[in-house]
């Protein structure tokens, strides 16, 4: 006779699994908010904005895209993201991505946004767009746009009177 | 989903147990059924190979990566997210070997791949046309 006690452990897992996703929404912004398979939104991707001593460094999560997918525009006082995220494709029996969906695939879940995306961002002071750098590591993209000179801070050196 | 947050209130995930990201985040699914298993791509960005559990047991497919805190230098001026783990499970039920899933993870997205038992394939069966 099956026991009542083994099999109320698992429920009590999912349980806990849904509250912590319920409290996660409830509680931050999830990743990758704002993907449209309509026009692009101008609010993809979601990003960060540091202001550190010698540069603006901008971090945007874009999982699945390549380096090559990826547009990066800058000017002195704005920064594009552009880019594109095909369509998901089912994969074949050995791994790699169909060009074309086989027929007989049924898609149970289709949450991942796909489509095109643009985002300007405007920064708070002056960079210097020709320095502008940008590594993509594990679907995450980090800009460092370094200051323009006139708006770095100044050291001043305190000459000492003789 | 869109977040109701505003852009400029900075989250803090991470500060309280030294590093440690204390949100979860559920990772956005494609899950297809291509008739010999279930083939599944979760957007995880910023983990890596070596902190992202697979496991399947019972039924259950449960999927939980680590993701170390980023080095987060400089005065917050923009965060609209947060940073954390990840987890999600999903009961597929009976039939699927779990001795055979294979898992990948590249670009931020992590693909399983889940073949069903050979006995509950879909087999094609062939008519044959007799004579009589």
């Amino acid at each position: 006779m099956q026991t009542f006690r083994a099999g109320f452990a698992l429920p009590l897992e999912e349980l806990r699994d849904e509250v912590d996703r319920l409290w996660t929404s409830l509680t931050a912004a999830p990743p990758l908010h704002g993907w449209s398979t309509e026009q692009p939104t101008g609010r993809f991707p979601a990003v960060t904005m540091r202001d550190c001593d010698d540069a603006v460094v901008i971090e945007a999560e874009l999982p699945g895209l390549d380096v090559g997918d990826i547009d990066i525009a800058a000017t002195a006082d704005e920064l594009t993201l552009k880019g594109t995220r095909p369509a998901a494709v089912a994969q074949t029996g050995n791994g790699e991505a169909a060009t074309q969906e086989p027929a007989n695939v049924t898609w149970l879940r289709r949450e991942r946004g796909t489509g095109a995306f643009e985002r300007r961002l405007s920064l708070p002071v002056a960079v210097d767009a020709s320095r502008v750098e940008a590594r993509l590591v594990d679907g995450v993209l980090t800009v460092t746009c370094p200051k323009a000179p006139e708006s770095q801070p100044r050291r001043v050196a305190v000459r000492a009177a003789s | 989903m869109r977040s109701s947050m505003s852009p400029t209130v900075p989250q803090t995930p991470g500060q309280q147990a030294a590093g440690e990201p204390s949100l979860t985040y559920q990772p956005h699914v494609d899950i297809c059924d291509t008739g010999g298993g279930l083939s599944i791509r979760a957007d995880i960005p910023g983990a890596n190979t070596d902190s992202i559990d697979v496991a399947f047991e019972d039924g259950v497919l449960a999927v939980h990566a680590k993701v170390p805190a980023r080095e987060q230098p400089g005065r917050v001026l923009r965060q609209e997210y947060g940073i954390g783990d990840y987890r999600r499970s999903f009961r597929l039920g009976d039939g699927f070997d779990g001795a055979q899933i294979t898992a990948e993870y590249r670009q931020g997205v992590l693909s399983i791949e889940v073949p069903r038992l050979a006995a509950v394939r879909p087999r094609k069966v062939a008519v044959r046309a007799t004579h009589g």
